[in-house]
């Protein structure tokens, strides 16, 4: 048996009295992909930090290619070889590619002095001298590079272009992080990692910001790197992605070790039990739906994004109380854009958008929200939350004009505690403290919170973008769940996610979007993988069959039952 | 990859800066037109007073403490601690480095006293920022009051006034040399050869005559320049290559931009920090004792001598979106604006002195109104700590 890569022995880590891992030892095989799975909360991301040297475990050791070591700083990891990348990128957005992959590592040189020393190496070496050629010249030259206080700029471009072609990243060298999409971003973090001579590299929820695509080229960029050698552990909460992408998987849950599994002999029922600790239904039951009146119709809508560009395009459909009418699609071809000009965040070019058969395109988002119009925000952080607020005063944003939080101008802050505390313990938001600050909350507890909320408002007309994002899966059930009562309350809600399975089992009528037009709009049950992909691509398969019309006529059936 | 150095080009060139650098430029020909080809309007007035060496060399003079203190400030800044206290820093440097020419009669110990207690009143605000977490602007302010209160008390204790005693002054290039020429001397001529060629021989009087007349303009302002103008030239070239060639200056960037990934990459952000703070003191400090050595006198009443050179520093930075280049070509823009009135006011031209004498601040508002999207670091007036969430 091969020394492990990375072994965890008896980890134990503390956060004022919070035990984030409790005893947890795992080793990692040289040269494979091993996934850490587990719940938000879970202490995976925790684990991984006392590994980078971000934390100190209070017991336990880790031992990487069979030494014990102990870090005391990233700096340390980073020289043993372990490398880190996060799930908030630490990328300086206003640098380049280069610049970002080289920092705190730059090539260095000396000014002036160099281009003298180089010339005079060239005369030595025609004189038959070879200066710096011995160890001790070497060395020297060592110490110098080290100690130059300028940057080589060519030399640190040639070493990332040869790092990037070395493991076949298209990477443009030389392009702003922050003018790159966020799958290069990711891709200029693993360079990074790479960069500074990382073996064991180390991916906090590497698939939690990607696109479908994102994600399978990222897969065969960690193959391509376990082909090299190099070691991966990644931490998510996805079932699907540890078992394609893993060789092995690790499962924590509340901190603990509860087993480590082979990729090929699992199921994602058994990982699912492991991770939550009870049986999950991954499948959801999802009764036939009793349409009722139309809620939401959008006619003729065309939204221009922030560049200017048009985003939407000429978008027409009827959505109806009753039903959740699931739009598919690339991440970036126009759903963003729809769902801010539903919501009232941004002003449409043309068209007209009626809720309950009253018009709002003009109306701003106060007169939406009082129509009945609920909103899960594709992000909490920017649109969901205020961050720095504790959660009772999360909890009443969008409701703080009236009842019931307030009146004559004043708070009931009484009633928004019982509020907030009522969504924490319904929605199983972890800690359940109403004083705490979104800030403190993990991603997934906050994405729970904003989901919560806006449920909660009793709403005529749900927009929800992503509800699920960063959640892990017992939470994913039970927010599906909710989905899908709400449904039976005859709420009507229109759903985006860029997670088709998401989509797909939980719509009643999908329509797929590409490049700002729908493509067409399907019955979910019957389309089969194939036609989705080809809808998704913009193209039209022959045999599929609109469901616009037929859904019109069933509806009328159902309104005479 | 070949757009990159023109994207850099239309960002430093695009948007109002570039606006209000053409208008100036625009501005500075249209005048100089007029006065040639109206030398008896006010315009004609105006364009002397602007294009003689002597305006020149004042702006020069009066942009050195301003230029120092914006570099201070941008290094400090764009590490992620905003130092508003650089008119704190001019004011005791000033008040040291007299003092200590005072005692010593020494030029270079002079400077230094002046960048010891700059930087040591510098490095007591990081450690309050950077140790001790305080919010950054209330310590900035707090490091003026100090100044604004220890400077003439010290000149109070020592001189039984406000003002300290006169000493010697920072002396220009011929002064220190003892024997150079002054500009007329130089063998420069404005007078072409005749060619006997009627076209060419007006073409060769334009040309030389212009090139003549460039060079001895720009040895005549030179030579009356002190050697503390030339230290602010040297100080504004050894800034901009530090900041935009050195490691030291990318992590300076990215310790405001985004401290935690320095801090991932290995880098130590708080001494980055430190560092970045103490180099404003040590900017400061230069600028400062160039200030007052210049008049040979720290003069301590009211607002001082600095008399809000530090917050117009501050302007100068985020007018030149912290670029040392460009915020020294902004403080020359304010001290040229200065530098005019004295002509003007004795020209008369029929505009009241007081609103001649307002015409800098009027620009520094008319500035800051326009700039106004100053694109700050991202993490600039936070506090980072290694290893929090």
């Amino acid at each position: 048996m091969t020394t492990p890569a990375v072994e965890f022995r008896d980890v134990t880590k503390r956060f004022s009295g919070v035990v984030a891992n409790d005893g947890v030892s795992m080793s990692v095989e040289a040269g494979s992909v091993h996934a850490l799975l587990g719940e938000n909360g879970a202490g995976k991301t925790t684990l991984m930090n006392v590994l980078y040297g971000l934390y100190e475990p209070d017991e336990g050791t880790i031992h990487v290619r069979g030494d014990p070591r102990s870090f005391d700083a990233p700096r340390d990891a980073i020289d043993a070889g372990v490398g880190m990348i996060h799930q908030h990128f630490m990328l300086v957005d206003d640098m380049t590619v280069v610049e970002n992959v080289t920092l705190g590592n730059e090539p260095g040189r000396w000014p002036l002095l160099d281009g003298i020393a180089d010339h005079a190496g060239a005369l030595a070496t025609r004189a038959g001298i070879h200066v710096g050629a011995g160890p001790l010249g070497r060395r020297v030259a060592a110490v110098a590079e080290r100690a130059a206080p300028a940057v080589d700029g060519d030399s640190a471009r040639e070493s990332v272009v040869e790092l990037g072609e070395r493991y076949g990243f298209d990477v443009d060298p030389d392009a702003v992080v922050e003018d790159v999409s966020v799958g290069v971003r990711q891709r200029v973090e693993i360079l990074k990692a790479l960069y500074r001579g990382a073996d064991i590299l180390v991916l906090d929820e590497p698939t939690a910001v990607l696109t479908p695509q994102e994600v399978e080229d990222l897969f065969s960029v960690l193959e391509e790197l376990t082909a090299r050698g190099k070691t991966v552990i990644f931490i998510t909460h996805k079932l699907g992605e540890a078992m394609t992408a893993a060789d092995a998987i690790t499962v924590l849950r509340g901190g603990r070790n509860v087993g480590t599994v082979p990729a090929e002999a699992t199921t994602r029922e058994e990982l699912a039990e492991l991770m939550v600790g009870r049986e999950v239904l991954l499948d959801v039951d999802r009764r036939p739906a009793t349409p009722g009146e139309v809620v939401l119709e959008v006619a003729d809508l065309a939204v221009t994004d922030d560049r200017g560009v048009r985003a939407v395009d000429g978008v027409s459909f009827d959505a109806r109380g009753g039903e959740i009418f699931g739009i598919a699609g690339v991440d970036g071809n126009g759903q963003a854009e729809l769902v801010e000009a539903i919501t009232g965040l941004r002003t449409p070019e043309s068209g007209r958008i009626r809720v309950d058969g009253r018009e709002v395109t003009d109306e701003s988002r106060r007169d939406r929200i009082d129509a009945g119009m609920a909103y899960v925000p594709a992000d909490r952080q920017e649109r969901g939350l205020v961050m720095a607020f504790d959660l009772v005063g999360n909890g009443v944003l969008g409701g703080q004009h009236g009842a019931p939080f307030a009146r004559g101008g004043r708070m009931d802050w009484e009633r928004a505690g019982d509020h907030a505390r009522a969504v924490l313990a319904a929605y199983d938001v972890r800690p359940p403290d109403p004083t705490a600050t979104a800030a403190s909350l993990s991603g997934g507890n906050q994405q729970k919170f904003v989901v919560g909320r806006e449920l909660e408002r009793d709403p005529s007309l749900l927009v929800a973008a992503h509800p699920t994002r960063g959640v892990d899966v017992g939470s994913i059930e039970f927010i599906h769940d909710r989905l899908l009562s709400l449904r039976d309350e005859q709420v009507c809600t229109l759903l985006v996610s860029s997670k088709l399975e998401e989509v797909r089992t939980l719509s009643d009528r999908l329509a797929v979007i590409n490049e700002g037009e729908f493509v067409d709009t399907v019955d979910p049950d019957a389309v089969t993988e194939e036609q989705l992909g080809l809808l998704l691509a913009g193209e039209r398969p022959d045999n599929v069959s609109s469901t616009a019309a037929v859904t019109a006529t069933r509806t009328g059936g159902d309104g005479n039952r | 990859m070949i757009d990159a150095p023109r994207a850099t080009v239309a960002r430093l060139v695009g948007g109002r800066r570039g606006t209000i650098a053409g208008a100036t430029v625009a501005v500075l020909v249209a005048l100089g037109a007029l006065g040639l080809l109206f030398p008896a309007s006010p315009a004609g007035i105006l364009a002397r007073a602007v294009f003689a060496a002597g305006t020149v060399a004042s702006a020069l003079r009066l942009s050195v403490p301003i230029a120092l203190a914006a570099l201070g400030g941008i290094f400090a800044e764009k590490s992620g601690v905003i130092n508003i206290g650089l008119e704190g820093l001019l004011i005791v440097a000033a008040f040291a480095a007299v003092y200590a020419m005072d005692v010593t009669d020494s030029l270079v110990v002079a400077f230094l006293a002046g960048v010891l207690a700059s930087t040591l009143l510098a490095g007591l605000f990081a450690v309050v920022c950077i140790e001790f977490r305080a919010d950054q602007i209330i310590a900035g302010l707090a490091v003026w009051l100090i100044a604004l209160g220890l400077a003439p008390f010290a000149s109070q204790v020592i001189y039984e006034a406000p003002n300290t005693d006169s000493v010697r002054t920072v002396p220009t290039v011929p002064e220190l040399v003892g024997s150079l020429p002054s500009a007329g001397d130089l063998p420069v001529r404005t007078d072409p050869p005749t060619l006997g060629v009627g076209v060419l021989d007006a073409v060769l009087a334009v040309v030389v005559g212009l090139l003549g007349r460039v060079v001895l303009f720009v040895a005549e302002v030179l030579l009356a320049s002190s050697l503390s103008v030339y230290l602010m030239v040297l100080a504004v070239v050894l800034s901009w290559y530090v900041l935009y060639r050195t490691r030291f200056g990318r992590w300076v960037h990215a310790s405001g931009e985004n401290p935690k990934a320095l801090d991932t990459a290995g880098v130590r952000v708080d001494r980055v920090r430190y560092a970045a703070v103490l180099l404003s003191g040590v900017l400061s400090g230069l600028g400062g004792a160039a200030l007052s050595l210049g008049l040979g006198q720290f003069t301590g009443n009211g607002a001082t001598m600095v008399n809000g050179k530090g917050f117009i520093a501050i302007v100068a930075y985020l007018f030149g979106n912290y670029n040392p280049v460009g915020a020294f070509l902004s403080t020359l823009l304010f001290a040229g604006l200065q530098a005019v009135q004295n002509p003007l006011q004795l020209a008369d031209i029929g505009v009241p002195d007081p609103l001649i004498r307002i015409t800098p601040f009027v620009m520094v508002v008319v500035v800051l109104a326009l700039v106004g999207r100053t694109r700050l670091p991202d993490a600039a007036g936070e506090h980072y700590e290694s290893g929090e969430e």
